[in-house]
């Protein structure tokens, strides 16, 4: 594609660049309540563009705080690991409801719908009392189990499309070069469908990364507790250290802004197509 | 499809030991995992919650025995004066939500159908937002929507829309506005992209039938791109209707379901039941009747879609 643009299109990038700042506008709320002192986050009227900038909420809350560390970490291990389940659970279903003539395709494609329409509520009960009964209250697989059927449903339907738009000649071809349908999946499906694997793995690990239900229904153990559920417990400690609120929250959405940065291509195809299908 | 000579040739790095009836077996193998992750970890905790909607369990007998107690529980719920009230506030929320998000994210697509530089990038922040941590932006909007300090006060003061600042997430009148709110702009980016996917897959060809027939950019909005896009429509207000009536976080951070549960949702009102009360089969019950209504909802929507298709 030719990247000429005319004038019009320059005013079409402002006006742009406007809306996204201005819908954008809590995002940049949060980051500038982080950089002000006390004194001015109660300030009447509010500065919308702080007179003194410190890092002191950053410093007493992050570098000064070496439990934080530890919430960060968790979060990364339940996301990665529901990242891991989801695809490894997810890809074949995917792939076989694209490509292999299996019987009740239909029937698994609406089983997915419905599974993704279940509100977490309405699982995080009976996990609650399943893991107890199993004593995974208090452990990483848990979480990562309870986070995976949200991820589930929506990969396999975002992937579906993905493995359907790949040529179909090439199963055949690698068959006649007398590979087996195993080995063709991992070795050229898999690689031509990374988009979407990216895709649906970013998805998988941000869902994770934001739940906050099934990490305060199924965990009570500090040590092994999410981001999410320190953000929770800090705001009820902290009340109105806006400050510090922000400054936690800024740090936490640090991966989102990396993920969406990088994949911003993808993410967005694939949400459209995988609701759309 | 099969080739027979996959059965016959392989690859020296593969050796079986034994060899599977044909590939029938095979081909089953790629869904077997994720359909049996989904009936231990989805169909069976369905199947327990309504096991526990027809006894007493509470976390006080849920060791000791508890009993069989027929239809109780729905008794219970269906004429419990806060369910009903929070049956109410999920479908003002989810109305106003699914509208407003709708319009806004509808007006959005519209521009961003055009090219221009920067388009992908401002998209992707955009859909940032829908991304970013409900606890997160729950904690956002309560600073957002203090009372003195609060941002959206100021600048309503200073618009001479109120007088006074509103107490918005504490006060009855106002907190679950403040909720819808919040939602409302959490859900904007996905109708967005979900629109613009829509508009983007419509022919051109139409469009430049009728410039030549001189019809204004309205009508052409009116009489080609809404109708056209009623598939697309359909899909979002379902899953507008689907996602939005599950929303928990929100509330759980921004009002508590307060005050006096003029905030509580259905689902915050199971949650309150089964994790603060303790009364699991109360929560039990209050969800079952939100999978009966959601069911409800598909099976309008599959309905309407089906005769779309026919027509």
């Amino acid at each position: 594609m030719k990247k000429r643009f005319v004038d019009s299109q320059y005013v079409a990038s402002l006006i742009g660049l406007i809306s996204t700042m201005l819908f954008l506008f809590p995002v940049y709320w949060m980051f500038v309540t982080s950089i002000k002192p006390m004194s001015a986050i109660f300030a009447i009227p509010p500065q919308i563009i702080p007179r003194e900038v410190t890092t002191e909420a950053y410093i007493d809350n992050i570098l000064n705080n070496p439990e934080i560390v530890r919430f960060f970490l968790n979060s990364v291990v339940i996301a990665l690991g529901t990242l891991v389940l989801t695809l490894a659970l997810a890809v074949p279903v995917a792939y076989a409801l694209a490509r292999l003539d299996i019987k009740g395709k239909g029937a698994i494609i609406g089983v997915m719908l419905v599974a993704q329409m279940l509100p977490s509520i309405m699982l995080a009960l009976p996990f609650f009392l399943l893991f107890s009964h199993l004593g995974l209250l208090n452990h990483f697989i848990a979480l990562i189990l309870a986070n995976t059927t949200t991820a589930l449903p929506f990969a396999v339907l975002v992937l579906r499309p993905f493995f359907m738009s790949i040529p179909q000649g090439l199963e055949e071809a690698a068959a006649m070069d007398g590979s087996n349908r195993f080995l063709t999946f991992v070795r050229i499906i898999l690689p031509l469908a990374k988009p979407g694997l990216l895709t649906v793995g970013a998805f998988a690990f941000l869902f994770a990364w934001g739940d906050l239900l099934y990490a305060l229904i199924l965990t009570t153990d500090e040590s092994i507790r999410p981001l999410t559920v320190y953000l929770y417990t800090f705001v009820g400690q902290h009340g109105t250290n806006w400050n510090s609120l922000m400054a936690v929250s800024f740090v936490a959405i640090i991966p989102i802004i990396l993920i969406f940065i990088a994949f911003q291509k993808h993410i967005v195809e694939g949400i459209a197509s995988g609701s759309m299908k | 499809m099969e080739s027979p000579l996959s059965a016959v040739k392989r690859p020296r790095s593969f050796k079986p030991k034994k060899r599977l009836q044909k590939d029938v077996v095979g081909k089953y193998m790629f869904v077997l995992p994720g359909l049996l992750f989904l009936a231990v970890f989805m169909l069976f905790p369905i199947g327990y919650n309504v096991y526990l909607t027809f006894h007493n369990v509470t976390v006080f007998n849920i060791m000791s025995g508890y009993e069989f107690t027929w239809l109780d529980n729905y008794k219970a719920v269906l004429t419990d004066t806060v369910f009903l009230q929070s049956v109410k506030n999920s479908i003002v929320f989810t109305t106003l939500c699914l509208l407003f998000q709708f319009v806004i994210g509808l007006a959005l697509a519209l521009f961003f159908n055009k090219t221009f530089p920067g388009r992908g990038l401002f998209r992707a922040l955009l859909l940032m937002a829908w991304m970013i941590p409900l606890v997160i932006t729950g904690t956002l909007f309560q600073w957002m929507f203090a009372g003195e300090y609060g941002i959206i006060n100021h600048f309503l003061l200073w618009a001479n829309i109120i007088e006074e600042p509103i107490y918005w997430v504490s006060n009855e009148q106002t907190a679950l506005y403040s909720t819808i709110i919040a939602n409302i702009w959490i859900g904007i980016p996905f109708n967005m992209v979900i629109l613009l996917a829509g508009l983007q897959s419509l022919p051109t060809d139409i469009y430049e039938a009728a410039r030549v027939d001189g019809a204004s950019k309205w009508r052409q909005f009116f009489a080609i791109t809404l109708p056209l896009l009623k598939p697309t429509l359909f899909i979002l207000v379902m899953l507008g209707i689907i996602y939005t009536f599950k929303v928990f976080d929100i509330i759980l951070i921004m009002t508590k379901g307060g005050p006096l549960y003029a905030s509580t949702v259905m689902p915050f009102y199971a949650y309150e039941q089964a994790f603060i009360n303790y009364n699991f089969s109360i929560g039990a019950t209050i969800t079952t009747v939100m999978l009966a209504l959601l069911i409800v909802v598909s099976l309008i929507y599959l309905r309407i879609a089906r005769k779309e298709d026919e027509a």
